[in-house]
């Protein structure tokens, strides 16, 4: 209950922020590429760094649980495995522990999501914000956003747990 | 509508017209790791704004109570979902209509942005989460989402050379 809403209010106060400031973080590099506009990528950038910050203080201060609960590797039975979140439910800071074959797909996904965002252009944050304003291409891109959950749990999902 | 109303005067009022990239940044990170801290949003770790995993934590969480399937929820959603993407929806038509930039516009591009976003959900999944919680995650210090950041690094040069290049429109 409490973070449905805490996150309603975080959710009000970034689409604002980033209506006012058209922070895109695809957009970063690409404007830094074409044109060597920097304004974005800073905000990417200071996005890292401050959330770095973050993790240390209250990492010192004891309030961030490093190793996080191993919620997946347990009892995998009821639908609360994340993605492929499973792996980081071991510990985040330790090492790789993890095969080849997941640190290629972190890639490879990775890289989809960077070449599909820049064709889109702009990363999902950035398609809300312009949906909200009115942009038809974003509602658009929001729809297939939408759709594209229900293709994950059909068709990705199955694809990929043949492969693992 | 009132309250809308009521919300974008007093958010005119806060918030100057220009907002620099950098703010935007400094506030989204504080309050990504400020709602994992103080107002639990995990588990997952470093789950705090995420724009993909949330979207797919509202839609498989209404699935499941409306059709009865068993699609994959992050714990912190098994309740109520996260609504970080729907308050972005809020906050950005607020910001707009406050500041007279809502128009609709259609730059001709529909269905390529129809597959696209397709295509960046099932790989923002896939990859653990959109640009935003890969960089989140990073900073958190989870080695494979610095490896998914370079892939997203890879991926926007790859793109944005098509472009350039005049090879996707």
């Amino acid at each position: 209950m409490v973070p449905a809403l805490v996150t309603l209010v975080m959710g009000i106060i970034l689409g604002y922020l980033a209506q006012r400031s058209r922070i895109c973080f695809i957009g970063g590099l690409r404007d830094f590429v074409l044109v060597r506009d920097t304004e974005l990528l800073k905000g990417a950038v200071a996005f890292f760094i401050t959330a770095w910050l973050a993790f240390s203080v209250a990492g010192a201060l004891g309030l961030v649980d490093w190793r996080a609960p191993a919620y997946a590797g347990g009892n995998p039975t009821q639908e609360t495995i994340v993605g492929n979140d499973r792996q980081t439910a071991e510990p985040a800071t330790g090492g790789l522990g993890v095969g080849l074959p997941i640190l290629a797909t972190a890639v490879i996904a990775g890289l989809g999501v960077g070449l599909f965002s820049t064709l889109a252009n702009g990363c999902p944050t950035r398609q809300h914000v312009l949906a909200a304003q009115g942009v038809r291409d974003s509602v658009f891109y929001l729809g297939g956003f939408y759709l594209g959950v229900v293709l994950y749990n059909l068709v990705t999902k199955p694809l990929l747990a043949l492969i693992f | 509508m009132s309250f809308v109303t009521q919300f974008v005067t007093l958010a005119g009022r806060v918030v100057p017209r220009r907002v620099s990239a950098v703010t935007y940044g400094v506030i989204a990170g504080l309050l990504a790791v400020g709602v994992q801290v103080f107002f639990g949003v995990k588990p997952p770790p470093a789950y705090g704004i995420c724009v993909a995993c949330h979207t797919r934590d509202v839609i498989d969480w209404l699935a499941n109570h409306l059709l009865g399937t068993r699609w994959e929820i992050a714990p912190v959603s098994l309740i109520l979902p996260l609504l970080t993407t729907v308050g972005m929806l809020i906050g950005a038509y607020a910001a707009a209509r406050r500041n007279n930039e809502r128009r609709r516009v259609a730059l001709g591009g529909h269905w390529r942005s129809f597959v696209c976003g397709i295509l960046v959900m099932n790989a923002a999944i896939v990859a653990l989460g959109c640009p935003t919680r890969l960089l989140l995650l990073s900073a958190y210090g989870d080695f494979l989402a610095v490896l998914a950041v370079g892939g997203v690094i890879a991926g926007i040069l790859a793109g944005t050379f098509l472009l350039a290049r005049g090879i996707v429109s």
